[in-house]
């Protein structure tokens, strides 16, 4: 017998009786969900920018580009000084990285990217610094909501980033910037 | 008795407690997570309804299981993902190495995962030439340093940061003296970064299996999971039969609490779903048993695999927080190891390792009745005559005695006596382990029946 078999043969054993799926009924918090975002984003270390949209995007990209600054742009309007590399490996020299991002979560100010704007999967954790563009209208309240609403078709990569990466595996002191990027910066449009 | 008292809690404990101020520091670094989760969680008004639906998801999942299992393996494959069944930790390891041999592979980067640390893997991997690159900061720490983890969330919590700079200073030759957690962690990155770049693999663990979409949910704070699966061209997760959930809807309500209740964080930073290998790449996932069909046979035991591995039982522990990680005899501690790995504890003494307090009842995500499985396992113990601590020899004459009213009556008034009547120094040693931290009490004037006689009666 294969191990799948007698694995779900041993099921059959289990003890407890069949308990039905609960309703996942749960009222969202819907005021303000700009303001709900920026102040969970701020707490998981990330900065909102509100104005100025992709405008003021594409200043502080050409500030960095200025200082030789290595910047791969995914958003459509963002110009960087790189393109999508044949190899995920060739990515490891890059500054910065501009994201899409389809959906933000007012609760928790995580922000639904899918891998149809990523290039390579490994782009928004390779790159030192991120930055994400989200449009208002995008976020909702939790997560929830969320699930509802992200993409993730088959054979897909899809991850929900709120905050740069970080870290208090050393006597539990944070230090921001992990494996992942070291910042992180989102841009409202 | 072939159990050494060397592996008894109580004995490891007292190793971890002869430091008192490290024992206190210890604790007080744990409580301070329980003070973050114990604000995220009440700055939700949804919180108790959050760990209710929880449960009764788990609940119905795991009374569902085989049909949820069957529904996300013909989904995976859908995906183009490839999926193995193992029966126990050796089928699991010897599954991994056959798929890491076929690619040739000489260098695995791996991050969190309770699964391969239960299945032994790693050393496993390592006799056969395979490198295992831990790349959990934390669990990198404790590689370097040749030790298990002590915490299922924070495997390094045990150490200082002054312990941790000697540590990089010989291994990865950060300066002399250095503990700034700041610069530790930058070396670390810089060193794992060359880790994921070269790496012909990835592993991860899975923190949710979603049934209706054939996608695995991996979370992070560090990013090192997904640095490392989407860097080599394959992938490897390893899960727990007890890992499936039925939909997004249900991974939803679990990424709400998971984070919160074990660091106070409202997500994790990086909340992975892998649907699928990507392009040109292969993925695996691989389906562990391991003991868990046989829990999901006692209805008590079963209500562990509700566990999302939050770490927020242990960091409530009093126990856990007091006796430290090394202390439990199994890989997983605290609260929940004792729950999941008591059947396998060969010194019979980690269900004593608890004071049925309930906190852990009390915070945990998904409603595990962790002090009532706890104590379920002292009864099973006693059940198959491997009560530890002499208390098979004892316990049955304490039982006998306090169910005679006469024999109970009359050794209550001499001991009533002799505690008001002779010093402490003599009456001490009789009070055993219990009295070595304790003061004996002070003696009522009668009885609480009598009392209840003269005053109620």
């Amino acid at each position: 017998m294969s191990s799948k078999q007698e694995i779900l043969n041993a099921l059959k054993s289990a003890a407890i009786s069949p308990q039905a799926m609960p309703c996942i009924d749960i009222a969202p918090r819907i005021d303000d969900l700009v303001g709900q975002f920026e102040t969970s984003l701020n707490t998981v270390a990330g900065t909102l920018h509100r104005d100025g949209g992709l405008s003021a995007l594409q200043t502080t990209v050409d500030e960095h580009i200025a200082k030789g600054m290595q910047i791969i742009s995914m958003v459509d309007g963002i110009i960087g000084n790189r393109e999508v590399s044949d190899t995920a490996h060739e990515l490891k020299d890059i500054d910065y990285a501009v994201i899409p991002g389809d959906l933000g979560v007012a609760e928790n100010g995580a922000i639904w990217v899918n891998n149809k704007s990523l290039g390579h999967r490994v782009t928004p954790f390779i790159c030192e610094n991120l930055l994400l563009v989200i449009e208002a209208k995008s976020i909702v309240a939790n997560m929830h909501q969320a699930a509802k609403l992200m993409t993730l078709a088959t054979g897909e990569f899809g991850t929900f980033i709120a905050g740069p990466s970080k870290t208090a595996d050393i006597e539990q002191a944070l230090v921001v910037g992990a494996h992942g990027a070291c910042s992180l910066n989102v841009y409202l449009t | 008795m072939s159990t050494s008292k060397s592996n008894v809690h109580a004995h490891k404990a007292e190793i971890f407690c002869k430091d008192e101020s490290r024992v206190d520091w210890h604790s007080k670094a744990l409580w301070m997570l329980r003070e973050k989760r114990d604000r995220a969680a009440g700055s939700l008004p949804e919180w108790e309804q959050l760990r209710h639906i929880g449960s009764e998801m788990k609940l119905h999942t795991l009374t569902h299981l085989a049909q949820y299992l069957e529904e996300f393996e013909q989904n995976c494959v859908a995906n183009n993902i490839k999926v193995h069944w193992a029966k126990d930790g050796a089928e699991h390891n010897q599954i991994v190495h056959q798929i890491l041999a076929k690619h040739q592979v000489k260098k695995v980067v791996k991050s969190k995962s309770m699964l391969t640390e239960e299945c032994h893997m790693n050393p496993y991997l390592e006799d056969r030439g395979i490198e295992v690159i831990d790349t959990d900061l934390g669990e990198r720490i404790i590689q370097l340093a040749k030790m298990p983890p002590s915490h299922i969330v924070v495997p390094a919590i045990h150490m200082k940061k002054e312990e941790v700079g000697d540590l990089f200073h010989e291994k990865l030759g950060t300066n002399a003296g250095a503990s700034d957690p700041l610069y530790l962690t930058r070396a670390a990155r810089s060193h794992l970064r060359e880790q994921f770049l070269s790496a012909d693999a990835a592993m991860t663990g899975v923190n949710m299996a979603v049934a209706d979409t054939g996608a695995v949910v991996v979370c992070t704070n560090e990013g090192n999971a997904d640095m490392g699966a989407n860097l080599p061209k394959l992938q490897l997760h390893s899960m727990g039969i007890d890992k499936v959930v039925p939909d997004l809807d249900s991974a939803a309500v679990l990424l709400r609490t998971l984070a919160r209740n074990a660091t106070g964080q409202p997500i994790t930073t990086y909340s992975s779903f892998y649907r699928g290998p990507q392009e040109g790449g292969e993925m695996h996932v691989i389906i562990v048993d391991n003991g868990r069909t046989e829990m999901l046979k006692d209805k008590i035991l079963a209500e562990s695999l509700k566990c999302i591995r939050c770490g927020g039982c242990l960091n409530t522990c009093p126990v856990y927080r007091r006796s430290g990680g090394y202390s439990y005899n199994y890989t997983i501690p605290g609260p929940i190891g004792i729950a999941v790995g008591a059947q396998n504890d060969d010194t019979n003494s980690i269900p004593w390792a608890c004071t049925l307090c309930g906190s852990c009842t009390y915070v945990c995500p998904t409603k595990v009745p962790l002090d009532k499985i706890i104590h379920h396992h002292r009864r099973l113990k006693a059940e198959a005559g491997k009560l530890p601590y002499g208390k098979s020899s004892y316990m049955p004459l304490v039982g006998k005695f306090m169910a005679s009213e006469t024999a109970l009556n009359c050794s209550m008034g001499i001991a009533r006596t002799a505690l008001k009547i002779l010093p402490g120094s003599v009456l001490k040693p009789f009070s055993g382990a219990w009295g070595k931290y304790r003061e004996l009490p002070v003696a009522p004037n009668s009885s609480f029946e009598a009392w209840f006689k003269k005053n109620r009666g």
